[in-house]
């Protein structure tokens, strides 16, 4: 394993070890007009010197803030390994955010110089230009269409590092002189996180948290700098940056930008990453392809595929559960995993895969043991921005999967009463930028940070999530409710792509739900059922029943479990059209805002609970008024069931 | 729908490629099919860089035109001058070889290939390699392939068709196959590119993607494109001047304005008996 | 003899059969490559080339002249047809076009008969149709020495054809000009030059395997019927792969022979003449596309 020395306490320094120690080693990787190029770690020190010297020629002071916009590409990285050169710190913004969003980040955070990967990020930034006075220097990649743009604020990154190759040889001592003054205290990101309730809020990080955090997880995944990883998930998300910045400038592996997302798995398979992160909604949505295709294949292949499968599972709740193997379930897996699971695994790039981790959400635990019954070593990871990503992970050996596992090197974990999970750790957030009133709301003076979330900790020291502490409530006569629970099963049914599920304060469980298109359309055309668009498909009596059937399947799953028997789901809704963060009934990670989804069909919800079957959707701008069905789910009646009236 | 544009021939300095001379110009063309008259006496020219559209009701004649200017046609009548050169008529191999791509109306690609292999088709004019060169992989033909898979793939990326790069066409949904034969059409680095009714049989979106490629193209290499639509909407938004054709004969000719107030067009469009 | 060395020599003898099935069949999927017509013209081409081999041979050429002279002819025929045939045919339908080439296969037999006569006539290439005979001492096999060089000269043509379709602009050109031809005009490709180095090569083909034939079983007027064998072989190999008519054409020969020798005696002898039709028959139903044929897709 190789973890650096660590007096080097700040990214500027860690990049500088690396361009001496592994000059030659790739850094990064991206695979562009059909091939893949690299940039070393020496390539990528020299472009980021170059850069610095270069915007700081263009006013780019300590301390400042650089927004970073774009999708992952080397020169992304380059940018924010210059701002840090500098002591500014990066900001990094979700690249498919609307212009209102990045106008309130781009305000809040006071950024002077932002790095914009093409045109269509640029034209977002030029428009709100008269709201956010304090930019000076919009730096664009892709010269694409960019041939008209005449303001003084833009310029290329090509010219900028022709100009800073030049600078850079007279500003030497300088750039030098600057990366020495940069210490572990100094703030090196700043996250918004667009909250599941409120407006983003500025999370900021130091680089000693950042890098802390980093050498816990690097020894924990035993890391090399020969493991690869891919960048594939938004830069605006914590998780992005601490496996695609943070983690390969302390370990100095490489990672791999595919050429666009349509192309990711096929990318992924040529590169064959070894280390490797997740979110639940990738794994969910790389899980139902594998089903899907598997249920079309039909015949002989599906009846291998599921015997496979049963036996990958069968072998993976042993291991996980200490018991040992015997002969005859080592050869069956040894033949499963050459006829099913080996290929499989290949197909989704993940052949080579030592460590995979899904976070950001809560994931099902179906969910987990499908891939770990593919023989992947995926674990879940619980942490939050403000936590430094990681907090807490399942250990090889002590995996339960309805667990996020025990807390890593140095986090402490705190109950409150209420259940609230509180953590203390090295690597906390500073503080929310400009907000000192809901930093001190947040962090104690103990330095206890409430995640918000509710949770428990075993005798065995595993902590389990329940639920965000806001949404956690209870039925009517008094049975917790947590919704997230239910919304996880139901997502990892193919047909089923969110689901929102409503209880709390009620006399009974009900949910919106929201088709997978592509899984659902592909199911009506084997059934010959003619549709005209997802609201008609969304509509029809047919895929009424086949939801009402998923539904069924898991209320009986839930009613073996006296704690989560009358959270079955009685009466659901399905919804005309995706929710979508476009819509801000979403994240831009994928969470849900359930405040605003009860405020957007408060009619919808309404009208399950007061028994009706049919309700009048109310229209969203330049749309039609339709009628949404209602339908009763199959509920299993047992001795904890209260049937409702 | 909304495409922003500058349409106008007044705001040409604004151009990354202001228009030049004439590139094209055809003069009294007519032709015919035994007795039927094709097209008559039809005269119009293409400044260097700019988008021309040939719009018309069906049958007006529109492609007929565009195989003329193609070589697939010969007129009976008339001349072509390309660049200067005139021409009494054009060979499909020798309009090639000026420079001149198109596309199809009916999407006319090679389907067994993959769109890569599409594409590189369209670049058969860039090699010169010799048969025994390519066999013993001499460094010409090795040389020659790199430049060429580059200048595929710089398409490719300015296309958006990474994802697809190894599907065979066959299998692609229609609005793509139309985006991989503006490719192979590109691949030729034409100075003309003729499109056939480019957005025939597209869906809203489709065609808005297509709308920012034609003016992208236009835009980035400087491409000179005619294009034929008959669906006028789309062409007014994108074009710098219009040819109107109506059954064979040149009704109206000019800017997208000048030509939505003309009333021969209107009359055309709307129908008025002849 | 052990039975297994019987077998041997059975499918030995088929395989080399095989190859000669093959090289016939390659005449037809490069035409149909080129221009999507089935050559109703290449029986006669067979015997058109062939005929005219032995007949400038017998007008005092020797081998070594009359062969190119005989090539040179083959491609004047194939630039004849490109010209006189095809090019006014340009853009008409498929059904057009096999039209025509039942036509040319009428006018290529009365112009052969026409200049050389219907007498039957023998090669002598000097390679004697008999067993080899180490190989009868080793293994005590009989294998024909013509159909050993008759495969080698088939496995070259076949190699050296590969070659070029697979690795050059013509290669290229030809499998553009064959999947759509207006879009291949319009990239500048010269359909003209393709067609007729396509029917000059087809040509070529058709001497060679002329020869082979003619060798063992007479130069005469039969051998138009050649393509009759080449069919269940086009089928089965698929009418565009060049590779999948060399498997098919081996298939069959060994089918063919061994039908007749191991399972004929049940059924009254006679299985030679069908089986190859049989098996292409089932192939019809159950792969269509033939071995290696490109599959046909048609949206619905």
């Amino acid at each position: 394993m190789t973890i650096v020395k660590l007096d080097l306490d700040t990214f500027p320094k860690l990049l500088m070890h690396h361009a001496e120690e592994r000059g030659d080693r790739p850094a990064i990787r991206e695979k562009s007009r059909g091939i893949w190029r690299t940039v070393t770690w020496r390539e990528l020190a020299e472009e980021a010197s170059a850069l610095a010297a270069a915007v700081s020629a263009r006013g780019l002071q300590r301390g400042a803030h650089v927004a970073l916009l774009g999708d992952n590409r080397p020169r992304l990285y380059a940018a924010m390994c210059a701002a840090h050169m500098l002591g500014a710190v990066a900001v990094p913004l979700y690249q498919d955010s609307a212009v209102d969003e990045i106008a309130s980040s781009i305000a809040s955070a006071k950024v002077t110089h932002v790095f914009a990967e093409n045109q269509e990020q640029v034209d977002k930034l030029l428009e709100i230009l008269p709201r956010c006075p304090t930019v000076q220097c919009i730096v664009y990649d892709k010269d694409r269409g960019m041939r008209h743009y005449t303001q003084r604020e833009l310029v290329s990154y090509d010219s900028l590092l022709q100009q800073g190759r030049q600078l850079a040889v007279e500003k030497h001592d300088f750039l030098r002189a600057q990366a020495a003054r940069c210490s572990g205290g100094d703030s090196a990101l700043l996250f918004f996180t667009s909250g599941a309730t409120g407006p983003a809020k500025g999370v900021v990080l130091t680089h000693a948290a950042l890098i802390d955090r980093a050498r816990v997880a690097a020894s924990l995944g035993q890391l090399k700098d020969t493991d690869v990883a891919m960048a594939y998930l938004p830069p605006g998300w914590i998780g992005q940056i601490l496996f695609g910045y943070v983690q390969p400038m302390v370990v100095g592996y490489c990672i791999c930008c595919p050429e666009s997302s349509d192309t990711m798995l096929a990318d992924m398979r040529e590169m064959g990453p070894t280390y490797f992160l997740a979110t639940p909604r990738v794994l969910e949505t790389l899980a139902k392809q594998v089903s899907l295709r598997m249920e079309e294949a039909g015949g002989f292949n599906q009846r291998l595929y599921r015997s496979c499968m049963a036996v990958g599972r069968r072998v993976a709740a042993r291991t996980l559960a200490g018991e040992r193997l015997s002969i005859g379930d080592r050869l069956a897996s040894m033949a499963s995993d050459l006829l099913i699971r080996g290929p499989l695994r290949d197909v989704l790039g993940m052949s080579r895969v030592r460590v995979a981790y899904t976070a950001g959400d809560a994931v099902d635990p179906d969910l987990l043991m499908f891939f770990r019954a593919l023989g992947i070593n995926l674990k879940q990871l619980y942490g939050s921005t403000e936590t430094g990503f990681f907090v807490a992970l399942q250990r090889d050996g002590a995996i339960r999967p309805d667990t996020v596992g025990l807390p890593v090197d140095g986090v402490e974990l705190k109950m409150t009463p209420q259940r609230e999970v509180l953590v203390r750790s090295p690597g906390l957030f500073r503080e929310y930028h400009g907000d000192a009133a809901r930093t001190a709301e947040a962090m104690n003076a103990d330095g206890w940070f409430h995640t918000g979330d509710a949770g428990e900790l075993g005798p065995d020291g595993q902590l389990r999530i329940v639920d965000r502490m806001a949404d956690v409530g209870a039925l009517k006569d008094g049975t917790p409710f947590a919704p997230r629970l239910l919304e996880s099963k139901l997502k990892f049914v193919p047909y089923i792509r969110e689901a929102v599920a409503f209880g709390d304060g009620r006399d009974m469980v009900c949910a919106l739900i929201d088709i997978e298109m592509a899984a659902t359309s592909r199911w009506a055309d084997r059934q010959n059922i003619s549709y005209t668009g997802h609201a008609d498909l969304a509509s029809r009596d047919e895929v009424y029943a086949l939801i009402a059937d998923c539904i069924a399947a898991m209320n009986a799953q839930l009613a073996s479990d006296p704690a989560l028997a009358s959270s079955q789901i009685q009466r659901f809704l399905i919804l005309d059209k995706e929710l979508s963060a476009d819509d801000g009934v979403l994240t831009r990670t994928g969470k849900l805002r359930r405040d605003v989804i009860a405020a957007r069909y408060r009619a919808s919800v309404d009208a399950m609970y007061d028994g009706r079957t049919e309700v009048r959707v109310e229209p969203g701008s330049g749309e039609q008024a339709a009628d949404a069905k209602i339908r009763d789910a199959k509920v299993v009646t047992s001795a904890h069931t209260r049937r409702a009236a | 729908m909304t495409i922003s544009v500058q349409s106008s021939i007044l705001q040409s300095a604004q151009r990354a490629f202001p228009f030049g001379p004439p590139i094209l110009e055809l003069s009294s063309i007519s032709l015919r099919f035994g007795g039927v008259h094709a097209l008559t006496n039809i005269s119009f020219d293409v400044l260097e860089h700019e988008i021309r559209a040939i719009i018309g009701p069906n049958g007006a004649g529109k492609s007929s035109m565009l195989n003329v200017i193609n070589g697939i046609y010969a007129p009976q009548e008339g001349s072509i001058t390309f660049r200067g050169e005139r021409l009494s008529e054009m060979k499909p191999t020798h309009a090639a070889s000026l420079g001149i791509a198109r596309t199809f109306q009916n999407i006319a690609l090679f389907r067994g290939m993959s769109v890569l292999d599409n594409i590189m088709a369209g670049r058969k004019l860039h090699m010169h390699a010799s048969f025994l060169e390519v066999a013993l992989q001499l460094p010409r033909a090795r040389r020659e392939e790199t430049e060429n898979r580059a200048a595929v793939e710089e398409i490719i990326e300015f296309l958006e068709i990474e994802h697809i790069r190894k599907t065979p066409v066959a299998r692609l949904p229609y609005g793509l196959q139309k985006r991989v034969e503006l490719g192979r059409a590109l691949a030729a680095e034409p100075t003309i590119l003729l499109l056939d009714e480019p957005m025939a049989g597209m869906n809203i979106e489709e065609k808005q993607d297509m709308c920012r490629f034609i003016l992208d193209v236009n835009d980035h290499y400087g491409t000179t494109i005619v294009l034929i639509e008959h669906d006028m909407g789309v062409v007014m938004d994108i074009s710098d001047r219009v040819v109107v054709l109506d059954y064979g004969k040149k009704i109206g000719d000019g800017t997208p304005d000048e030509v939505r107030s003309d009333q021969n067009v209107i009359d055309a469009y709307l129908g008025v008996p002849h | 003899m052990p039975d297994f060395w019987f077998f041997l020599e059975v499918l030995v003898g088929g395989l080399l059969s095989g190859t000669m099935y093959a090289l016939v069949a390659l005449g037809f999927v490069l035409i149909y490559k080129a221009s999507s017509v089935f050559n109703f013209a290449q029986g006669a081409m067979v015997f058109f080339a062939v005929l005219s081999f032995v007949g400038f041979m017998e007008l005092g050429l020797p081998f070594w002249a009359a062969l190119p002279v005989t090539v040179g002819l083959m491609i004047l025929v194939g630039m004849g047809t490109e010209r006189f045939v095809l090019r006014p045919l340009v853009n008409q339908s498929e059904d057009t076009l096999l039209m025509a080439t039942i036509g040319l296969a009428f006018v290529i037999e009365g112009v052969a008969q026409l200049a050389w006569g219907v007498d039957v006539r023998r090669l002598d290439l000097g390679i004697r149709d008999e067993p080899i005979n180490w190989v009868m001492d080793k293994t005590g096999m009989l294998v024909s020495q013509l159909d050993v060089t008759a495969a080698l000269v088939a496995g070259i043509m076949v190699a050296a054809l590969a070659l070029l379709f697979s690795h050059t602009k013509v290669g290229r050109g030809l499998r553009a000009v064959a999947d759509d031809h207006a879009a291949a005009l319009s990239i500048g490709i010269p359909l003209k030059h393709i067609w007729m180095l396509v029917w000059a090569t087809a040509g070529v083909v058709a001497l060679v395997a002329g020869m082979l034939w003619g060798a063992r079983s007479g130069v005469q007027f039969a051998l138009v019927w050649v393509a009759l064998k080449a069919l269940p072989v086009l089928i089965i190999g698929g009418f565009t792969s060049v590779p999948g008519v060399i498997l098919a054409g081996l298939i069959v020969g060994a089918i063919e022979k061994i039908g007749e020798v191991f399972i004929g005696p049940y059924v009254g002898g006679g299985i030679e003449g069908w089986s190859p039709y049989m098996l292409a028959v089932l192939f019809l139903l159950i792969r269509p596309e033939g071995l290696f044929g490109e599959k046909i897709i048609r949206r619905v």
